[in-house]
């Protein structure tokens, strides 16, 4: 069944781009491009508003799911509400930016070369599957693309470690993980450049850790660069230490803190561009984890906030799966293999959606290439999360499952982010506010 | 003793009496929760984790080594801001320990430590008489089997009998004729050093062999104050089990305020005030630049974390970050003034079951020696093969004093760094100005001050007239200082792609070290050194042992230059400086994870390959909970163990008693090289050395309330 939804997909990539091809004025490649549900949202003779996917019906949507999720559903391990499809539309800015850079955004030579980018989405043409380098643009797109916007903040963001064949909960992690734009940036000022920036950084992700107290106060600072080519940097400071510890370049695809999440895995993808092999395998249009956060109806009530804000709550086997509505998406299929052949994964199979240029499905195949991993990223709306985020522009992060398939584990993120300014300063992303008891 | 390594290796450790304190854990926690608000109106609630936590450690050869019950509170409070400072935080760490091993093996560490012991007096047979001018055959300058102390051959009856001239050479003048008291300061018998409460030094690693030893009183200073230094090391019972709980109230570990100063264009000031940990440097085990603060190595010897040895200090820290510059990727200053009234490292007490290079010891049998006197083996005549045991009297041998510096501005302690990232590598520079951790053994002689010469009731042999005391050069008898050190120094560290491993770097040259020396007169003399360590971090899959998760493979080399450096080679061995000129300590660590990283196990080694000693230390930590952690654990050490050197029996210090061995001038004063373990033989063996026979298996059990 999987081939055929990938013939239908590619026959449907061919068809489209084809036609967009052969009219594709400026303003139809950003409407494609930014939003495709401008025309109308998806229809499915089954998967419609409210209706739950499980063991029992989940053959009716199986050409909506990707196999990863069908196979989840169809061993009763999880059960999808749907939603409407809703039009996640980004920033102005950064619409507008990549409206100023058609046409003048080139690949360069190598894997990882990029020429005349300057903000916005690199490559908002629709993909072809005859360019044998369309997968890479998609890369770019992700690398580049808004993601967490310029300045934002995960704080706090639970990480349980669950065994899936018992629900225990194994340990519960919480983090503050920031994340700031050094260039490319459209609308937190400054714009387009944090300057000096001698080394041209590209981006900063620091996390802290506040507890358990075993590995509390551990904090990690990744600096990479705009040259993709260019190894990014990563520190760790040990809380037990008191020492700052450059991590090797293999520390960022080996487990973080035990969980089944790679440093690598952050986000939907957090390496280089050209640490991979990119291959477009066409379009599709799947079920993917988008919502309005404020309108589900299910939320925790376990961690206390003082503004009543209240996380995701998970549920199905082991408690590994967001109790969420899914939606169907416009999507990108892109395979990602690893240039490194020690690499701990053969590839990523991963469902980029159209709109948002997010990688909120992946499937990870272990070096045998059998499935390992099942990573889902649960996005909200912005306008129905934290009213910082009204209007920003961003698909809020808002829950993410990563389960690992082979060893029955899970690892479930349950996050409050905001897109804020000041919550991530310049002065963060250093190795010495590492240092400075922070 | 100036040796500034170490490393660590996690506690080992794991599982019982946590009951013990559960209930003092509990009110803690509920205490904090009406933690003053320290003035803030605004600002984050108070963050508070307590713990409990029990490690056990069992030795080859005494048993059980420790029994430490500790309660850590750890309570933050982010106090807001200010129209001057953007944010105030408030860092605290309390810390109550007790250590039941005084008490559960009292006989080992405790009052009941120690007992009576015996000395060796040469090789049975051997006759020592020709060493010391005397003819053959005199009966008390024959070898024998060890002497109990108190009855060594050389006493004040029988060196009468050599001091009048009975047996002594022609040439060599004596006795009244010679204008010398018939009489000598040694001693027949100790009346406040009785035969009992002690152990022979040296004595849970080597045999005497042919070497000095004298004895070492064992119990908490509450029960015998034998060989205690005053302000140094004279701790009792309570405060053995209890260090926290002292006059520098140490069960506050950190207490200090951290504000943040906004100073334009993304620039700031930080300021730390209070007592604290400031850490320099990037390498683990080892303390290169690593020295602002002390370190406690009697918890476990060097084998802790250093943040749990560090003994923090009242310090004010200015660090002024300007961030990203036109050249720099990040860049800042920091000014540390350690203003707090010095203090040493810990290594120990005698007595105890962790002291560094087995320094307790011998520091107390020889603060026993100098205030009482006592035995000390194959002393007076001795050769390669050994000597005849020698009863000295009080204030002739040992050590006298501990100085320990008093608070002054100009005993504080100052150090600037220059820390930055250029083009993705991260770098310091650093320097320091600072009071020696570690004590120096400064002779009497080397500071103008007299000792009791043990052959005549006076002076040396031809006093000045009018004089009745001397200083005596290559003496045995010491004061203990702390010097000035200044030190200059540096790190980076770079990822090196091409072998998927990153690269630490840290390097230190220091001026003032001193250093044992038996080539000088004063016993002792300074060198710059040279330090540095070379680490190497790569995570490596090994997947016979885990298909899905890379062990961290880690290699460091520790390097030690002496740059002045003095050693000589005499008739019967080398002498001068015992530490090496070069030398190189090599660690590795493997450690892996499993479970989710709940269950991870490690094993470090180490070796000191002048030293010709290793060490191996596998652990198991399993963490059951977030709550509860186990760690099982053992530490194995191996090679040479014990190392000889130059033991200054040889300097002639009262000439021309002390002094004709292998038929030289007998006024001639210096070291002909004989040798033995003690006491300089530890610094030839390094801390894992001279902890060759502390094989240890542990349990740790960690609860978070």
């Amino acid at each position: 069944m999987k081939k055929t939804v990938f013939k239908l997909s590619i026959l449907a990539a061919a068809v489209l781009s084809a036609g967009l091809a052969a009219a594709a004025t400026p303003d139809e490649i950003i409407d494609n491009s930014f939003y495709p549900y401008k025309k109308g949202f998806p229809s499915h003779a089954f998967v419609k508003p409210g209706v739950v996917i499980n063991k029992s019906n989940v053959d009716q949507a199986k050409d909506v799911l990707d196999p990863a999720m069908y196979q989840v559903i169809k061993n009763g391990d999880y059960e999808i509400t749907v939603g409407a499809t809703t039009s996640f539309d980004l920033h102005k800015n950064y619409v507008d930016q990549t409206r100023a850079g058609l046409g003048k955004v080139k690949l360069g030579e190598k894997n990882g070369e990029i020429v005349g980018y300057v903000a916005g989405r690199a490559f908002p043409e629709e993909p072809d599957l005859k360019d044998p380098r369309a997968g890479e643009k998609l890369a770019w797109n992700y690398k580049y693309g808004i993601n967490w916007g310029d300045s934002a903040m995960i704080s706090p963001f639970y990480w349980k470690y669950r065994k899936v064949e018992t629900g225990k909960i194994e340990t519960v992690n919480k983090f503050g993980f920031h994340f700031l734009n050094y260039k490319h940036r459209v609308v937190i000022p400054p714009v387009p450049d944090i300057t000096p920036n001698p080394s041209n950084l590209f981006r900063g992700i620091y996390m802290k850790v506040y507890e358990p107290l075993d590995i509390k106060d551990t904090q990690l600072l990744i600096h990479r660069y705009d040259d993709d080519l260019k190894q990014d940097d990563a520190n760790l400071y040990l809380g037990f230490q008191r020492r700052v510890r450059r991590l090797a370049t293999g520390q960022v695809t080996d487990s973080f803190l035990g969980s089944d999440l790679m440093i690598e895995d952050f986000e939907g993808y957090n390496g280089r561009v050209s640490d991979m092999k990119w291959t477009f395998k066409g379009t599709g249009t799947i079920l993917m984890a988008y919502y309005n956060h404020n309108d589900q109806k299910q939320l925790s009530t376990e961690f206390k906030e003082k503004d009543g804000y209240q996380y995701v709550e998970f549920g199905g086997k082991g408690g590994c799966y967001p109790l969420v509505t899914w939606q169907l998406r416009q999507v990108y299929i892109l395979e990602s293999t690893p240039t490194d052949p020690n690499h701990p994964i053969s590839k990523r199979i991963q469902y980029m959606d159209k709109q948002a240029a997010t990688l909120s499905r992946t499937l990870i195949y272990d070096r045998k290439g059998e499935l390992w991993k099942n990573f889902i990223i649960g996005k909200s709306h912005p306008d129905h999360h934290l009213p910082v985020n009204k209007g920003s522009g961003i698909s809020i992060d808002d829950a993410f499952s990563m389960v690992d398939q082979q060893s029955k584990h899970c690892t479930t993120g349950q996050f409050r982010g905001e897109v804020s300014k000041e919550a991530s300063p310049p002065s963060m992303f250093t190795v010495q506010h590492m240092r400075g008891a922070n | 003793m100036q040796k500034h390594h170490t490393f660590k290796l996690k506690p080992l450790a794991a599982a019982t009496g946590a009951a013990l304190m559960v209930g003092f854990g509990a009110g803690a926690v509920r205490a904090a929760d009406n933690l003053p608000d320290l003035g803030s109106s605004g600002g984050q609630p108070w963050r508070v984790d307590t713990f409990y936590e029990n490690d056990t450690h069992y030795r080859d050869d005494t048993g059980l080594s420790k029994f430490r019950n500790t309660v850590q509170i750890e309570a933050d409070k982010d106090l807001g801001g200010n129209s001057t400072f953007s944010s105030i935080k408030f860092r605290s760490k309390l810390r109550g320990t007790y250590d039941g091993v005084y008490s559960m093996n009292s006989d080992k560490y405790g009052k009941d430590a120690g007992g009576p012991i015996r000395l060796e007096n040469g090789r049975p047979g051997v006759d020592y008489g020709p060493n010391i001018g005397a003819p053959p055959g005199v009966p008390f300058l024959q070898g024998t089997a060890p002497v109990a102390h108190g009855s060594g051959p050389i006493n004040y009856t029988n060196a009468t009998g050599l001091l009048t001239g009975a047996y002594m050479a022609a040439g060599v003048p004596a006795g009244p004729a010679a204008g010398l008291a018939a009489t000598n300061n040694f001693a027949d018998a100790y009346p406040t050093n009785p035969n009992n409460g002690m152990i022979v030094l040296g004595k849970y690693l080597h045999n005497t062999n042919g070497g000095v030893a004298f004895g070492v009183p064992q119990a908490p200073c509450d029960y015998d104050k034998r060989g205690c230094i005053k302000d140094y090391m004279d701790a009792n019972s309570h405060e053995l089990a209890s260090p926290e709980f002292n006059d520098r109230l140490d069960f506050i570990r950190e207490a200090f305020f951290v504000a943040k100063m906004p100073a334009g264009e993304g620039r700031s000031w930080n300021f730390q005030l209070g007592k604290q940990q400031v850490v320099w440097g990037r390498t683990d085990l080892f303390r290169v630049l690593d020295v602002i603060n002390p370190v406690d190595y009697s918890r476990n010897n060097i084998y802790d974390e250093l943040q749990d040895i560090r003994i923090p200090m009242w310090i004010f820290t200015a660090e002024y970050r300007m961030g990203a510059t036109n050249t720099f990727d990040d860049t800042n200053i920091q000014l540390v003034w350690n203003f707090d009234k010095f203090r040493p490292n810990n290594l120990g007490q005698g007595g105890t079951p962790n002291q560094i290079l087995g320094a307790g010891d011998f520091f107390r049998g020889m603060k026993n020696l100098w205030d009482n006197g006592g035995t000390v083996a194959n002393f007076a005549g001795a050769d390669p093969t050994g000597g005849i045991a020698t009863n000295f009297g009080a204030h002739q041998i040992g050590i006298r004093k501990a100085h320990m510096p008093e608070w002054s501005l100009e005993n504080t302690q100052v150090g600037i760094k220059w820390e930055g990232v250029y083009q993705g590598t991260g770098f310091s520079l650093n320097a320091l100005t600072y009071r020696s951790q570690l004590p120096s053994l400064r002779n009497l002689y080397s500071k103008g001050v007299t000792n009791v010469n043990p052959f005549t009731s006076g002076g040396p042999f031809v006093l000045a007239p009018g004089q009745t005391t001397a200083t005596y050069p290559y003496n045995i008898a010491f004061d203990i200082y702390f010097p000035r050190i200044n030190l200059v120094g540096g790190s980076m560290d770079m990822q090196l792609d091409s072998i998927k491993s990153s690269l630490r770097v840290e390097t230190a040259l220091t001026k003032g070290e001193e250093f044992a020396n038996t080539a000088k007169p004063e016993l002792y003399s300074e060198s710059k050194v040279w330090r540095y360590v070379i680490g190497l971090d790569r995570p490596t899959f090994i997947p016979f042992l885990n298909e899905n998760r890379a062990f961290l493979l880690s290699a460091q080399l520790f390097g030690q230059h002496l740059l002045d450096h003095e050693e000589h080679r005499g008739p019967w061995g080398k002498y001068g400086m015992p530490d090496w000129e070069h030398n190189h300590i090599g660690t590795f660590l493997i450690k892996g994870w499993y479970m989710n990283d709940r269950v991870s196990p490690q094993i470090i080694m180490a070796r000191d390959f002048q030293a010709h000693s290793y060490v191996v230390a596998p652990s198991v930590e399993w963490l059951y909970s977030d709550n509860l952690k186990l760690t099982f654990g053992a530490n194995v050490k191996g090679g040479d163990g014990a190392r000889s050197w130059n033991d200054a029996r040889d300097g002639n210090p009262f000439p021309p008693y002390s002094g004709a061995q292998g038929g030289r001038n007998p006024m001639e004063q210096g070291m002909v090289g004989l040798t033995g373990y003690e006491p300089l033989g530890r610094f030839r063996a390094g801390p894992i050395g001279m902890a060759n026979k502390e094989d240890e298996v542990s349990i740790t059990v960690r609860y978070k309330f």
